[in-house]
């Protein structure tokens, strides 16, 4: 498609590391200027807008940070404690409500601004904290100073670990007194595209991100040249911008910083937005984060919300940990395939799946619960789940028996048959009929109609055949020991055999379905047993 | 039913593949045997399922056979065709899918209200 070559339009590139850049720079442009992503996406950048973006948010956000950490020792009076903490909050209020000094937009009214608000906001802190001087716990630089200490010593209020080798945030460099050489050396930058002083100075390496060798250490510097910048540039307008910006698109939690990946800029956005909403949001209750729930959670509303019927297909969980190590911790992929998304897209099927199910005894020291969704959506198999459900049932650990289980066995068995059914059209050719006319919504409404059936004749038909529970529990006792050793024989022998002696009339249509679901299917027989067993023992 | 539903089972006896209507020997079952008591279709399907669970096809066809074995009635006619068809030493997956066929079958027309004596 050919685009307006005066608009800029700012989407996803595909390689990972910029696009992350490129979720940090909107970040910090919606932080910053208040602004939508619409308006961020179509709006002509220039490079003092950023400027002067960058450093507004970084000495602000580092400001607050430090203001957040600093407590008080630990024998001091309430009085006074709570002083401190009423002069801190009033405080963080003004300083979030600090707005940038100066409307000019060359770069050295830009640089006096940053100055100017730099020191504004030192100078803040110094007169409402002076007089708590004596109180204050050293909690920086390993314990050895205090709030007060540190901004008399700093230059420029901007602290980012990732970005230490640069020489404008390097903290051997950015002392009191060296604010206007800082600037200088950042401005450097993104004009000139000078990174560092020695060897290629606009090197794309170490210098911008720690995830890079530094230029010595690449072995192939003798017979290739070492990208830059400048080259970089060529494709990706204001590449500089995005460099710069690749931690602010990370969410930290404790010493996790964590980044949900995928190829759209847009839903990349959401999710992000959403998943630190929610982190925010268990904090606020002191609920522990389990990271790849939320992470699930904001996937899910978001395919809800834009009813993307589309599969996300490529989707990554980016995690780093602590800085000093200087490397990516943890990436994990995570995709819906597209079979699993039509089932999402159903709002009955989702809310069904959506329980926690209790798959462990009472007397397991770990998680006893897992996320049915989650597990659905990951791609495995929900029977075995289930059949442990089943299993605590039948045991006396679990009162009642999760309803979410029979549409679960359900819905794994119909996905089973038709990916069987797939396989065997598809033995000839990759594109051949079947990929063309699978039809995803086939399944849902064959889980509902299947399910409507099922669930009459493993409750009603079962319990008017056995109407004693204790017998009707010893009878699942050993049809679910049949099944634990995947012996159909024997767990038809077992349920025909106390059929046939009960002394009510049998439902012809009961026969049927066992023979039709059980008999007469060695590929999925074992989701309807489970569903017939779950069923028989469970309350009305 | 329709087509693609009936049930089959194929087995391979040497280069022989031979194809195994379960839906329909379940069916032919069920006629055959409308007619005849509970207690004894009862009875009957007990001694079945023994066999079965034993794994035991010499016990669980001279059961059936002999049960059949009325040639003044005419309902057995078709089961002994289906049975002169797929008679064999079956594998035992199969058997066992075989038998069961058969035995649903017979409880399908289990009717306690109007026992015939």
């Amino acid at each position: 498609m050919l685009k307006d070559s005066n608009k800029s339009n700012l989407g996803f590139t595909g390689n990972w590391f910029i696009d992350a850049g490129i979720l940090g720079f909107v970040n910090l442009m919606e932080e910053v200027y208040g602004w939508n992503l619409n308006k961020i996406i179509n709006y002509n950048f220039r490079k003092e807008e950023f400027y002067r973006a960058y450093f507004t948010y970084y000495i602000k956000k580092t400001s607050l940070n430090w203001l957040k950490n600093q407590e008080l020792k630990k024998d001091i009076d309430n009085d006074i404690k709570k002083e401190f903490y009423e002069v801190r909050k009033k405080l963080i209020d003004e300083i979030e409500t600090l707005i940038f000094p100066s409307d000019k937009k060359d770069p050295e009214s830009i640089r006096i601004g940053i100055i100017h608000l730099n020191n504004e906001i030192k100078n803040k802190i110094f007169q409402k904290f002076e007089k708590f001087s004596s109180c204050l716990k050293k909690v920086f630089s390993n314990n050895k100073k205090t709030i007060l200490q540190k901004i008399n010593e700093i230059g420029i209020l901007s602290y980012e670990p990732f970005f230490h080798n640069l020489n404008f945030i390097n903290p051997g460099k950015n002392k009191k007194g060296a604010e206007e050489n800082i600037l200088k050396s950042f401005e450097d930058m993104i004009f000139r595209y000078k990174i560092k002083d020695e060897l290629t100075k606009n090197a794309i390496d170490k210098t911008i991100s720690k995830f890079l060798f530094s230029e010595k250490e690449f072995l192939n510097i003798s017979y290739c040249k070492i990208p830059t910048i400048n080259d970089l540039d060529k494709i990706i307008k204001n590449v500089i911008f995005y460099l710069l910006c690749f931690p602010i698109s990370f969410v930290r939690i404790s010493d996790r910083n964590i980044f949900f990946y995928t190829n759209n800029l847009e839903a990349s956005y959401t999710i992000n937005k959403k998943i630190k909403l929610l982190i925010e949001r268990l904090r606020e209750k002191n609920i522990n984060v389990n990271l790849l729930k939320i992470t699930w959670s904001a996937i899910v509303d978001y395919i809800v919300e834009s009813k993307a019927s589309f599969s996300l297909e490529n989707m990554y969980l980016v995690e780093y940990g602590s800085i000093q190590q200087q490397e990516i911790k943890n990436v994990e992929y995570i995709g819906i395939p597209k079979l699993q998304a039509s089932v999402l897209l159903d709002d009955y099927l989702r809310e069904i799946l959506n329980t926690s199910l209790q798959i462990q005894g009472k007397n397991f020291r770990g998680e006893k619960n897992c996320w049915l969704l989650e597990e659905f959506i990951k791609g495995k198999p929900l029977y075995p789940l289930a059949l442990q459900h089943v299993k605590l049932k039948l045991t006396g650990d679990l009162q009642q028996i999760n309803y979410s289980i029979f549409y679960a066995l359900l819905i794994d068995a119909v996905i089973l048959e038709f990916k069987e059914r797939q396989k065997q059209k598809e033995t000839f050719s990759l594109f051949s009929e079947s990929f063309f006319q699978a039809n995803y919504r086939e399944i849902l409404k064959k889980v509902k109609m299947e399910f409507r059936k099922l669930y009459y004749h493993s409750l009603s038909e079962t319990k008017r055949l056995i109407p004693d529970d204790d017998t009707r529990k010893r009878l699942g006792y050993l049809l679910l020991d049949s099944l634990y050793g995947n012996d159909k024989a024997r767990f038809l022998n077992i349920l025909l055999k106390s059929v046939n002696s009960s002394k009510e009339n049998i439902n012809p249509e009961f026969l049927d379905l066992i023979f039709e679901k059980i008999v007469n299917n060695d590929k999925i027989w074992q989701r309807h047993t489970l569903f017939l067993i779950a069923g028989m023992v469970s309350k009305n | 039913m329709p087509e693609d539903k009936k049930a089959f089972w194929i087995f391979k006896f040497g280069k022989w593949k031979k194809e195994l209507n379960l839906s329909g020997l379940k069916e032919t079952a069920k006629k055959s045997f409308e007619n005849e008591s509970d207690s004894y279709k009862q009875k009957l399907v007990y001694d079945l399922l023994e066999a079965t669970k034993n794994k035991d096809q010499n016990r669980f066809f001279y059961l059936l056979l002999k049960a059949i074995n009325k040639p003044k009635e005419r309902n057995f006619k078709e089961l002994w065709k289906k049975l002169d068809q797929n008679y064999d030493i079956l594998p035992q997956e199969v058997f066992v899918n075989f038998a069961y066929s058969i035995i649903i079958g017979i409880m399908s027309t289990y009717n306690k209200g109007q026992q015939k004596e």
